[in-house]
C-alpha cells in the first residue's frame, strides 16, 4: 500500500491487511459514487447485468427488458403489467446475496464481518436507506394518497424492489467480482431500481437531479431536492420533505408571512431560507449577549418559543480575508453567546475553551 | 480542546479511557489513508487525522469517536486551517443545532 506524503509523517504501516483495507476504501468510495449518481443510465451495461444475474441463478433470462423513467413509472408498469410472470428476485438476487454472506461471515468470524461492514456498507448505510425511505413514501404518495388498499398493494411492490445503484452499501461488503452478484453489482453501477420477472425485467433510470446537505440529506431551495426524467421528484429542506407549493412560495416570503405560518416546522425552513441575518435585521432584533464566541439574537414569535441563536465567526479568513458568519439555532433558555456556542457541542459554559480554532 | 469548524477535539486522561477501547475495533483509515473524523457527504472535504494514531467508534458518553494519537498529528480539512495535536487520547464531538422536538447535527 502507497500512503503518499500527503499524509505527513507517512507512518502507516504497510502490512498486507492494510493494503487490503486501503484499496476497499477506494472501493466503498466508487460504491459511494454509485449510490448518488444522478446521471442517464448505462442501458446497454444494466441489461447485460441483468442477463447476467438471470445466467448466475440458471435461469433463461428475461424475454424483454422494459425500462421506466423512475421508480414510480416502474411501479405503475408492473401493477398493469399482466404477461411478466412470477418475479424471481429471489433467485436473481437473494439468494445469492444470502449465500455470499453467509460464506464471508464463516470466512472472517463475527468480528471480521463486523469490522468488514464497518469499513464498506456502514459507511452508506445511512444516508442510502434515508432516501430509499423517502423514494417510497413519495411513491406511495403520488400514487395513492388516499386510497389504503392501494397503498398496501404499491408499498408491496416497492418492497420487492431491487435497489440498482441503492444496493451500494450491502453490495460494497460483499465480494462482487465474478462472484454470483456481479450481475446485481453491474445494474447498481448501471441503473436505479429494478424488478426481475420470470419473462420481463423491468428497470429504471437514475435520477436527473440530485441535491444533498453535507449530511447527506435531500436539500434544495430552488427546486426538487430529487427528479427523475420522467418528471416524479421530491422537495426536501436539510431532509425535511416540503411540497412543491410551499418551496415555490419561499422566494416571495416577507417577515410578516412567516410570523404567520402556524406550524412551527415550515416556519423554521422559512426563517432558514429567508436568511436568519435578514430576519433579523428586518424585525430590528437586539442583540442579547456577545462575548468571545459570538453573539447571541433572540426572535419572538408569536404563540412559539423564542428562536434564540448564536452568531459566530468563522476562525479562518476566507480567500478575500473576510470571515464567513453562521447562525446555529440553539435552546430557547441560553442566557450568552459562550453558552450557547459550548451546547451546540454538548457542554456547560464554563468548560467551553477551545485553545485554538479554525 | 480543539476546535476545527464543526468539530471540537476534546483531550481526555489516560486514566478516564475505557479498559476495553485499546482492544476495540479500530476505524478504518480512508482511501488517502487518513482518519476521517467527519466527513461531508457532497464536497467530500473531510476533517482528517494525519499521523499515526487509532480512531475507535464509542456509543455513550465518550462517542463518536476516541482518537488516540500516541505521537501527536495534524487534523485538516479542504477549508479551515490544520491543527496541530499533541499525543494521547481525544473526544471527537460533532457539532449540532437545536430544532424545536428535536436536535440535528451541522456539517460545514
Amino acid at each position: 500500500m502507497t500512503i503518499t506524503q500527503e499524509n505527513g509523517t507517512a507512518a502507516v504501516a504497510g502490512g498486507p491487511e492494510d493494503a487490503a483495507g486501503g484499496d476497499r476504501a477506494e472501493e466503498t468510495a466508487r460504491w459511494r459514487a454509485s449510490a448518488v449518481a444522478a446521471v442517464p443510465a448505462d442501458r446497454a451495461a444494466a441489461e447485460e447485468g441483468i442477463r447476467l444475474a438471470y445466467r448466475s441463478a440458471g435461469l433463461a433470462g428475461p424475454e424483454r427488458v422494459v425500462w421506466a423513467g423512475s421508480p414510480r413509472e416502474g411501479v405503475t408498469l408492473i401493477r398493469r403489467g399482466t404477461d411478466f410472470g412470477a418475479s424471481v428476485r429471489e433467485a436473481v438476487r437473494t439468494a445469492p446475496w444470502a449465500a455470499e454472506r453467509r460464506r464471508l461471515h464463516e470466512e472472517l468470524g463475527a468480528a471480521g464481518w463486523s469490522r468488514r461492514w464497518a469499513e464498506t456498507g456502514g459507511a452508506l448505510w445511512d444516508a442510502t436507506q434515508a432516501l430509499v425511505d423517502r423514494i417510497r413514501a413519495g411513491v406511495l404518495d403520488d400514487l395513492a394518497e388516499d386510497d389504503p388498499a392501494a397503498r398496501t398493494e404499491i408499498g408491496l411492490v416497492l418492497l420487492d424492489a431491487l435497489l440498482g445503484q441503492h444496493d451500494a452499501p450491502w453490495l460494497a461488503a460483499l465480494d462482487t467480482d465474478g462472484s454470483p452478484l456481479a450481475g446485481p453489482a453491474l445494474v447498481c453501477r448501471s441503473a436505479g431500481w429494478w424488478w426481475p420477472f420470470e419473462k420481463v425485467a423491468v428497470v429504471c433510470e437514475r435520477p436527473v437531479a440530485l441535491h444533498r446537505d453535507e449530511a447527506g440529506r435531500l436539500d434544495h431551495g430552488d427546486g426538487p431536492a430529487l427528479e427523475f426524467p420522467d418528471g416524479f421528484a421530491l422537495c426536501a429542506w436539510r431532509g425535511m420533505p416540503v411540497t412543491r407549493a410551499f418551496l415555490d412560495e419561499l422566494r416571495t416570503l416577507t417577515p410578516e408571512r412567516i410570523r404567520q405560518e402556524d406550524n412551527a416546522e415550515l416556519r423554521r425552513v422559512m426563517l432558514e431560507y429567508y436568511g436568519y441575518d435578514r430576519y433579523l435585521s428586518d424585525s430590528g432584533a437586539q442583540p442579547l449577549h456577545r462575548d468571545g464566541t459570538g453573539t447571541l439574537w433572540r426572535i419572538a414569535l408569536p404563540d412559539d418559543e423564542p428562536v434564540v441563536m448564536v452568531e459566530v465567526l468563522n476562525s479562518t479568513p476566507e480567500p478575500d480575508g473576510t470571515h464567513r458568519t453562521y447562525w446555529l439555532r440553539v435552546p430557547p433558555a441560553t442566557r450568552t453567546a459562550r453558552e450557547g456556542v459550548a451546547w451546540t457541542f454538548g457542554l456547560d459554559a464554563e468548560v467551553y475553551e477551545p485553545l485554538k480554532e479554525t | 480542546m480543539y476546535r476545527q469548524g464543526d468539530v471540537l477535539i476534546v483531550p481526555v486522561a489516560d486514566e478516564a479511557v475505557p479498559s476495553h477501547v485499546p482492544d476495540a475495533p479500530k476505524e478504518p483509515r480512508d482511501a488517502k489513508g487518513r482518519l476521517v473524523l467527519a466527513l461531508g457527504e457532497v464536497t467530500g472535504h473531510a476533517h482528517a487525522v494525519l499521523g499515526r494514531g487509532e480512531l475507535v467508534r464509542e456509543p455513550g458518553p465518550y462517542g463518536p469517536f476516541l482518537l488516540h494519537l500516541p505521537e501527536g498529528g495534524r487534523v485538516v480539512h479542504e477549508e479551515h486551517a490544520a491543527i496541530a495535536l499533541p499525543k494521547g487520547w481525544f473526544r471527537v464531538i460533532r457539532q449540532r443545532e437545536y430544532v424545536p422536538g428535536s436536535v440535528r447535527l451541522v456539517a460545514d
